[in-house]
């Protein structure tokens, strides 16, 4: 089946060149011109990945990201004009996955695209992390019998950490594991991602107790005892 | 204590002005008590020679008034005559001595009358002496009484006396100045007493004085200290028409100055990165397009005509060129905006030095240059922005493989106790001293005339320049014509200190030639 990318982005050409790419690459590219449309269009269509520009009139690119997270875990990457600056961080933590940075090359697209739409391994089975269990079939988080609801990337980024319970994991064993980046890339990501995962499966986040920090090295799953 | 005095203006000032005032009050009590002590000596003496003189005259008038037939007599006389001086005149108790003068004939039964408990240590032979070559005079000297209850202060007073009969004799009185010695002890005592109440008084006044003056100028390096913590809008309260109240106005001033500078420093700065932000957008929205589109070209390539399929390979280098030249333009600017945010955290040099030689290992494959490490064993740890840190590491290696005209490129790495440095080194065509002095310059290239085809920006080194300063760093270049260029970076270990000297030497071992 060919996977449905939505192109949100207020440049016409960008947005035909971005759609010639993903159909050249085997995509089917559905698109947006603005952040008003783009939650509309994401209801009527259910694409399989956004990619979403960060400045768009109307409404930002992060207020889309916000609209989107509240009902749908589907993989956003951002495409942002600026590398270094706030929008990331404001992005990654509005609930998008990754982002590109332009101007980039269609390669460098297609792979970050890849790498989300990529599944977790067929024959992993289901994971228990302290009061957790993961179920990679259905992407069920519970705790107890209450069901977490995580976005595919948080739960990929639970389960890698949960599958070696004890295991250190720098950030950028996890960028490369998670994210599917080969070569370095911003760690930012990593942090932001496990702040969001905290909040959702942590019961205090300021005190975690099963995604935990080893400063300076990085993270790892487990309990409080080591 | 002594950094209290090092540190508090007021404690030296006021340590000053009591040692001062102390100084004053030893001299002035000195001279106060020797004046008083002379003058107490002087009253006394004027006293006492007036009493003597009063005395002798009694005796020679009671000698001259008795009819003196023989020796006996004379001694009755005599004797009576002492205790008579003891207890006249005004002040109490003299001792007297009536002395035979040394040199006459023996006197078979006649004792010298004295003073029961006269001292005769107190009449010293050089008085007697002098007493008998001043006739019909007083002589005087200052003796020490010696007594039981300790030494007193005396006067002893002097006169020769012609007895018919017995001949020359020597009238003695000794006065007492014990009353006079203690009068000055209190005084002295009092005056002591005084000094010490006005040194107190001095160092209190001194104080509160030092105090009004130093907590204005307190305040104002307080407020100068808050102004340079960012808080622009502090000033000092203006009271009054005094020096201090010009201190607070015109630091008041300066602040504002200062403050009026620096706000429209800031709002020009934020324009500026406003518009770098604008820019940066709006222009890598087409370039994105532009690059995608000919990506698709060039990937097609072989389905067009020879002339379009050149163009298509022409376009994506010059599409490449253009895309670094903008990026490279946006980094400076973000530099000249002061719009770049550092991320310092450990990392190993080593690592990143690494990381840079790997990336970069293609061109130098195509440029048949190898590449050199040379690394201590141990992990050199250094608070840095890793990745300007792989970028500049990657610039330098890219122009040392440029010109390094395929030789070997040496990239060291040292440390000492608070600084890490990496050096370059190429042994390639070199540098002139005019080529030096411009290699940070942005678009100037080493040899305008020879083909660019590594394809730098031509702003390479001066961004690498910029990020060196980002990190308290320095970025420093040798070169020799025909030699080799070497650049050293220089990075302090955290990323707040202040480096002092480098761990490699600049130029490197083996080139100082």
């Amino acid at each position: 089946m060919t996977h449905r990318i939505l192109v949100v982005d207020d440049d016409d050409a960008l947005r035909e060149m971005v759609g010639l790419v993903l159909s050249a690459s085997g995509y089917s590219p559905v698109f947006a011109s603005d952040g008003l449309s783009a939650v509309d269009v994401f209801k009527a269509q259910n694409p399989d990945l956004v990619l979403l520009d960060i400045m768009l009139p109307g409404q930002s690119g992060i207020e889309v990201c916000k609209s989107i997270r509240a009902f749908s875990g589907v993989p956003i990457v951002m495409l942002t004009a600026k590398g270094d600056t706030d929008d990331v961080v404001a992005g990654l933590e509005a609930g998008a996955d990754d982002y590109v940075v332009k101007p980039h090359n269609g390669a460098e697209l297609v792979a970050r695209i890849r790498a989300r739409l990529r599944p977790i391994s067929d024959d992993a089975g289901t994971v228990q992390i302290g009061p957790l269990s993961l179920d990679p079939k259905t992407f069920e988080v519970k705790r107890g019998s209450l069901n977490l609801s995580l976005t595919p990337l948080e739960f990929k980024l639970l389960h890698t950490l949960a599958a070696k319970p004890q295991q250190v994991f720098s950030r950028e064993m996890l960028l490369e594991q998670v994210w599917g980046y080969q070569y370095k890339a911003d760690t930012r990501l990593v942090n932001v991602h496990v702040q969001r995962l905290r909040s959702k499966i942590e019961e205090d986040p300021e005190n975690p107790k099963i995604v935990m920090t080893v400063r300076g090295h990085g993270y790892r799953a487990g309990s409080e005892t080591q | 204590m002594i950094s209290l005095f090092r540190k508090s203006l007021t404690a030296r000032a006021v340590l000053t002005t009591v040692i001062l005032g102390g100084i004053s009050v030893a001299i002035i009590g000195s001279f106060l008590s020797y004046s008083l002590a002379n003058s107490f000596y002087q009253n006394r003496l004027s006293q006492v020679l007036t009493e003597t003189e009063r005395a002798v005259d009694s005796v020679q008038t009671t000698i001259a008034a008795s009819s003196l037939s023989d020796e006996t007599a004379l001694q009755t006389l005599l004797n009576s005559v002492v205790p008579s001086l003891e207890i006249t005149g005004g002040s109490a108790p003299r001792q007297v001595a009536l002395l035979r003068s040394p040199g006459q004939g023996q006197l078979q039964l006649f004792q010298s009358p004295i003073s029961q408990n006269l001292d005769l240590r107190s009449i010293p032979d050089e008085l007697r002496s002098e007493v008998r070559e001043a006739p019909g005079r007083l002589t005087y000297t200052p003796v020490t009484l010696r007594s039981e209850d300790g030494d007193v202060p005396g006067i002893t007073v002097g006169t020769p006396i012609a007895i018919p009969i017995a001949g020359s004799f020597e009238l003695y009185l000794v006065y007492n100045l014990a009353a006079e010695q203690q009068a000055l002890e209190l005084v002295q005592n009092a005056l002591a007493i005084g000094g010490f109440f006005l040194l107190a008084l001095i160092a209190g006044a001194s104080f509160l004085v030092t105090r009004r003056l130093v907590a204005p100028v307190e305040e104002a390096a307080e407020a100068a200290r808050e102004i340079s913590e960012g808080k622009l809008d502090k000033r000092l309260p203006e009271a009054g028409q005094d020096i201090l109240a010009t201190l607070a106005s015109s630091f008041n001033k300066m602040a504002t100055s200062l403050q009026t500078q620096i706000e429209r420093l800031d709002a020009l700065s934020r324009m500026q990165r406003r518009f770098v932000s604008d820019v940066s957008h709006e222009l890598r929205t087409p370039m994105t397009t532009i690059k995608l589109a000919g990506e698709v070209l060039f990937s097609n390539r072989s389905k067009l005509e020879p002339a379009l399929s050149r163009s298509a390979e022409l376009l994506q280098d010059q599409i490449e060129r253009f895309d670094r030249l903008l990026s490279d333009l946006l980094e400076i600017s973000r530099y000249d905006a002061g719009a770049i945010v550092p991320e310092f955290e450990f990392h190993d040099v080593r690592a990143v030095a690494t990381a840079a030689i790997k990336s970069i290992e293609p061109l130098a494959k195509d440029r048949n240059t190898s590449l050199q490490l040379e690394a201590p064993e141990e992990p050199v740890r250094a608070e840095i922005d890793a990745r300007r840190i792989e970028r500049l590491l990657r610039n330098l290696l890219s122009n040392a493989i440029e010109h390094g005209g395929g030789k070997d490129i040496k990239v060291e790495v040292g440390e000492n106790s608070q600084a890490v440095a990496i050096c370059v080194t190429d042994r390639g065509v070199g540098m002139s001293r005019q080529e030096l002095e411009r290699v940070f310059d942005r678009f100037w290239r080493a040899d305008p005339a020879r083909q660019r085809s590594v394809g730098g920006t031509g702003l390479g080194l001066a961004i690498s320049k910029e990020d060196a300063s980002l990190h308290r760093g320095w970025l420093q270049v040798w070169s020799k014509p025909k030699l080799g260029t070497s650049f050293r970076l220089t990075l302090p270990k955290s990323k707040d200190a202040v480096i002092a000297n480098s761990p490699l030497p600049l130029p490197p071992r083996g080139l100082e030639a």
